[in-house]
């Protein structure tokens, strides 16, 4: 903090000022730092899990029984969603629903109208996303 | 600076194009959320490191490949981890990527003027699943061969252009080693390049933008 002149308003408002530069943080070196350390920190974990779980390879291909195989996590929720629709059907689970999810998703900034970022303003915007989430979420624990 | 760095710079010119990237002030109410964006991007850096380690032993062919990953695994020098980084940061890359989804949703970051920055991130976020898509054929063992069977079958639903879509990720009506190799070039060639080029995108949009003060 800087020197403060304590004349009441004019003090308060330098008081404010000060307070405002001295968090204003430069790139380098304050940020530069932090950034070094997330990435040590990143890579470290990154190494530890593969050291602790390495992928093991599965089986070798049997080309003549069908086998129902289990995509990788982040799939779960497609691949449950299209049990649901079955038959001639199918093409809603596939293409129509994610469709629906991929463009509220990427049109997001256009579709929501105001310019104000509080939650509570934008609670239509909270709404979509939270039921998107919980929806996601509930299907991958489905699939499990 | 020392003097290597300063032989280097009055030729290469390093320092000053940075000048303002290196000195430009941030938000001081940013927060480790924050951080998430960057670690997706520490993780590509990784995944693209490891990825180039794995291409010079993988092979993508039908005889060859799951020995050639099993090669890798207990043979190379250091192969079984190198193959484990690729993998684990994949995984975790999909985590972070949420992470920073869901942060600039709630800071409403992508407000006027960064719509499209959350345009090019949302693509970026395809490629990623696209990338995961066809990694997972690569070890061509029994649960990625079935699974890319059932994975590509469901693109042949898709009304319309189901046929040509499905014969397209094939590269005809089976799964087999045509399909390994266009998956291979697919997650070393074409996701990598066209992922560069949105990447590029994103960065150039946060340099110009700076990033949003948030909440």
């Amino acid at each position: 903090m800087g020197a403060l002149s304590y004349d009441k308003t004019a003090g308060n408002f330098r008081r404010a000022v000060t307070a405002m530069r001295c968090e204003d943080k430069k790139f380098y070196p304050d940020y530069l730092f932090e950034i070094l350390i997330v990435t040590i920190i990143t890579i470290e974990i990154v190494f530890a899990l593969a050291l602790l779980f390495p992928p093991d390879i599965g089986r070798r291909i049997n080309f003549n029984a069908t086998y129902q195989p289990r995509p990788e996590w982040y799939f779960l929720w497609l691949y449950e969603l299209v049990k649901y629709f079955p038959g001639k059907w199918m093409f809603i689970g596939t293409t129509i629903l994610p469709l629906i999810v991929f463009l509220l998703i990427t049109l997001a900034p256009f579709l929501e109208k105001t310019q104000d970022t509080s939650l509570r303003k934008r609670w239509r915007a909270v709404v979509i996303a939270s039921i998107l989430l919980v929806s996601a979420v509930i299907l991958t624990i489905r699939a499990i | 600076m020392g003097k290597i760095f300063d032989y280097l710079d009055s030729r290469f010119v390093l320092k000053k194009p940075h000048k303002s990237f290196l000195e430009r002030d941030l938000p001081a109410n940013v927060n480790y959320f924050y951080c998430f964006g960057g670690i997706t991007f520490i993780l590509f850096l990784l995944l693209l490191s490891t990825g180039l380690m794995l291409s010079t032993y993988y092979v993508p062919s039908e005889k060859e490949a799951y020995q050639s990953i099993k090669f890798i695994d207990n043979k190379v020098y250091f192969g079984g981890v190198i193959r484990a980084v690729h993998k684990w940061s994949a995984n975790l890359m999909v985590v972070c990527i949420v992470i920073h989804m869901l942060r600039v949703f709630v800071t409403g970051s992508y407000k006027k003027p960064r719509e499209l920055n959350w345009v090019a991130g949302s693509v970026l976020l395809i490629l990623t699943l696209g990338f995961g898509f066809t990694g997972y054929l690569l070890p061509w063992d029994q649960k990625a061969y079935w699974a890319t069977v059932v994975g590509t079958s469901m693109a042949g639903t898709v009304p319309l252009i189901g046929k040509y879509l499905l014969i397209l990720l094939r590269g005809g009506f089976d799964v087999n080693g045509i399909t390994l190799l266009r998956f291979y070039s697919f997650h070393v060639l074409w996701l990598p390049l066209i992922s560069l080029v949105f990447l590029w995108a994103h960065f150039h949009m946060i340099r110009q933008q700076g990033i949003s003060g948030g909440l």
